[in-house]
């Protein structure tokens, strides 16, 4: 444990002290909690039901709600940021509070059309809800009880008023993860200056560029994994991406790394230095060290790259694939040394850096926007 | 001057006792006439003159109170000095919650008698507890843990504290993850428990054999049974006997552990923050929800409906433990709830005749005690306070990086 981290947690068990004691002087001395809560948010006037049309309104508003985290101080966008095309720009996520996680952050733009989401490919695009479940449940993520997410859900009356009138019945865990579900389902990015090029829009391309492309296609063999539409074979694939150290040597990451293979039963899981993928879920010798293909589009605003973020930019994650990949017995056998130029590198960077619209399609609500606790009538649930 | 007065004051005592007396055998009377729990007075033949002549220790011992008996661990528990070590080391660890800010000695301090000194303890961030913190002291006598009796155990407690969502909300394989990143831990593991990785049941064994040395430390009243004759005032023994007489404290408040470890609803009023306070609404009704009522009481519900939750049972609706009476000065406030912050406001509650709530235990009615004999009573009951028991933190283990 860090000097820092040991600061930081003091100063929970202080903030917990600080608040928790006041409110329980307030309670007893007649002054509702909720009135000076909401007289600060009044100013701020936060959402009001009627701002709240569609599920994937009241999804946004959750996706940005720390009260979906058991100590309410990590929401859903604590890991995916707007601005930072919904990564969090760190090589390898942190997660709950006192806790480390062990792979990259990646960008919810696309993510529902993905046939298969998180590195190891363990979940569906097409089932955001179950994504959003195992992140609200895990310790290491949110770490919140789905009863206690529900009852949370009734004590503000903007999201129990939502959820009655957009759902047809009251607030539920189910449809809080489909609410947020729906909001993912907005997050796309299909627009950019590659996909204007392909559509006959010669000037969207700038020479340079358009070898990039070219490389891409052919020489590079790029586009044999990162092709279609959203630039991915949406399968799995071993490429021998060298471990990222960092896991192994802060121990708060290592930490949640054992637990995480512990509970897939992977053998010997004390002992792994390197991050075993897809064989967590298969236990097949042929799937260690195998990940997700992730799509490019966006790339440019993804860094660092790969699952342990091992590649700060892009040219170093093109440098690794014109090296031929790692070093791995079961690497794809379609990974061999490219022998690009200088040159050829940086067109074919250059032309990555196209893959992406103008514009973060998306913002962020202020904290202040959104809807407060207030208190319900005993007797009358 | 000295010697007349003295002889007044004689007079004047050997009155009040003969008072005393009277109304407690004709308390025996009526109470005998339709109750059939033990209650029991001192059987007087003839008036004595002296408090401590009434309220000798042989009399205290017949009564059935007396001093606590050896500590008495599970069969596959066995408490050893690493062992109670190791769980002192767990039991100061914040490392232990869910977001390494809480360790057990969060909520049971030992220098406020080993709970909080606060009426509805804070429990977890965004969830505050909903009721008040219980002393660890003498918490190892106990068949029974928790307010309603939920846990059978010191083992099991610890199990719902460490991972309860109101507590320390820790997931079992993450603490044992944690525990596998300190060498320090792991070495004390294996020295107590055999070689292997740190499971989490082991910790709840260790933390448990260590909570079973926190008991109490020569209480005066413990001091006066056992022949120290300075241990106690004379307002004191005059507690006790109307703690075991008028009062009818010991109907429920009997034995070494001054309880009957069973569950009784008295009708101590919910705490105003279940109505004023939006966390502790959240709080309450997700304890509803997870004790698994009915949808109907969830909707109705009102107010912590104690050992129903465990039973399911209607007549068990409002009934709490009865909670041990032992170093009752250093665990205020008392009650399920906290709602009461002194011993004076818990006795004139009683002497009032407790609360409205069905299922009322036909023990509660009104004890016509006057001041002075409130005042006998707290001080009887302050006589039950021993020294505290202050353990300071130990030296913690660190994460370190395995290679």
């Amino acid at each position: 444990m860090t000097l820092r981290r040991l600061g930081a947690i003091l100063s929970a068990v202080v903030l917990v002290a600080a608040v928790s004691v006041p409110l329980a002087l307030a309670s007893r001395s007649g002054a509702p909690e909720s009135e000076s809560q909401s007289t600060s948010q009044d100013q701020a006037s936060p959402a009001t039901a009627a701002d709240i049309l569609t599920q994937a309104d009241l999804g946004r508003l959750l996706f940005f709600d720390k009260r979906l985290s058991g100590n309410n101080a990590t929401s859903c966008s604590s890991c995916h940021l707007p601005d930072k095309a919904w990564t969090d720009g760190e090589a390898l996520s942190t997660g709950y509070t006192s806790v480390e996680y062990f792979r990259n952050t990646p960008t919810l733009l696309n993510a529902s059309k993905m046939p298969l989401l998180d590195w190891d490919g363990r979940f569906e695009g097409s089932d955001m809800a179950t994504v959003v479940r195992d992140h609200i449940a895990e310790a290491h993520f949110m770490n919140l009880d789905g009863r206690l997410l529900v009852e949370r859900m009734l004590q503000v009356p903007v999201y129990a008023e939502s959820f009655e009138r957009l759902f047809g019945s009251e607030a539920s865990y189910g449809k809080v993860l489909n609410s947020i579900a729906a909001f993912l389902g907005t997050l796309e990015s299909t627009d950019n200056p590659y996909i204007d090029f392909k559509a006959g829009d010669d000037a969207a391309l700038t020479a340079t560029e358009q070898a990039g492309l070219t490389l891409f296609e052919g020489k590079a063999g790029c586009s044999a994994c990162h092709g279609g539409d959203l630039l991915s074979d949406g399968g799995l694939n071993v490429t021998g991406v060298p471990a990222n150290p960092a896991i192994f040597s802060e121990p708060d990451r290592h930490i949640t790394f054992r637990r995480f293979f512990k509970q897939f039963a992977v053998g010997n899981f004390a002992d792994l230095r390197a991050d075993p993928g897809r064989f967590a879920l298969t236990h097949d010798e042929a799937d260690r060290g195998s990940f997700r293909t992730p799509s490019l589009l966006e790339v440019a605003r993804t860094a660092p790259y790969m699952h342990n973020g091992i590649f700060t930019t892009l040219e170093d994650v093109v440098r690794f694939y014109d090296a031929g990949g790692g070093d791995v017995p079961n690497k794809d056998e379609r990974l061999l040394p490219l022998n690009l130029t200088d040159v050829e590198i940086r067109d074919l960077v250059a032309f990555l850096q196209r893959l992406g619209s103008d514009e973060p399609p998306f913002s962020a609500p202020e904290p202040s926007d959104l809807p407060p606790y207030e208190l319900r009538t005993l007797g009358a649930n | 001057m000295p010697d007349r007065f003295n002889a007044v004051a004689i007079l004047l005592i050997g009155g009040a006792a003969a008072l005393i007396v009277a109304s407690v055998v004709a308390t025996v009377l009526i109470v005998a006439s339709n109750d059939p729990s033990p209650v029991r007075t001192p059987v007087v033949e003839r008036p004595v003159q002296s408090i401590r002549e009434r309220v000798t220790p042989e009399q205290i011992l017949a009564l059935g109170f007396g001093v606590l008996p050896q500590v008495v661990m599970p069969p596959d528990n066995p408490a050893t000095a690493e062992k109670i070590e190791l769980g002192k080391i767990l039991f100061f660890d914040p490392r232990m919650s869910a977001n390494s800010a809480i360790s057990c000695a969060s909520c049971h301090q030992p220098d406020q008698g080993w709970g909080d000194g606060i009426a509805l303890n804070f429990g977890y961030p965004g969830t505050p507890h909903w009721r008040n913190s219980q002393t660890i002291l003498n918490s190892v006598f106990h068949p029974k843990l928790f307010w309603a009796g939920e846990s059978l155990g010191l083992e099991k407690q610890a199990k719902s504290a460490w991972t309860g969502a109101t507590a320390q909300n820790l997931d079992p394989v993450l603490a044992e993850e944690r525990l596998l990143q300190m060498p320090g831990y792991v070495t004390r593991f294996n020295d107590v428990f055999g070689p292997g990785a740190p499971s989490f049941d082991n910790a709840l064994r260790a933390v448990a054999a260590f909570e079973s040395t926190i008991v109490s430390q020569n209480p005066p009243f413990d001091r006066y049974i056992d022949g120290d004759q300075s241990a106690v005032s004379d307002a004191a023994l005059r507690g006790f006997e109307l703690f075991s007489g008028q009062a009818g404290c010991s109907a429920c408040h009997s034995g070494p552990l001054y309880t009957d470890q069973k569950f009784h609803a008295l009708g101590v009023k919910d705490p105003v923050a279940f109505v004023e306070d939006p966390l502790r609404q959240i709080t309450f009704y997700y304890q509803n929800r997870k004790r698994g009522v009915s949808e109907d009481d969830y909707r109705a519900a009102e107010g912590d409906l104690g050992l129903f939750y465990v039973t399911k049972l209607d007549d068990d609706r409002y009934k709490f433990r009865t909670p041990t009476l032992r170093e009752v000065g250093q665990t205020g406030p008392y009650m399920h709830n906290g709602a009461f912050n002194t011993l004076q406001e818990l006795v004139e509650f009683y002497n009032a005749g407790g609360g409205g709530v069905v299922n009322k235990s036909p023990l509660i009615s009104p004890l016509g005690l006057d001041a002075g004999e409130v005042t006998d009573l707290v001080a009887f009951l302050e006589s039950l306070t021993g020294d505290p028991l202050i353990v300071e933190q130990p030296e913690l283990p660190k994460y370190e990086v395995l290679n």
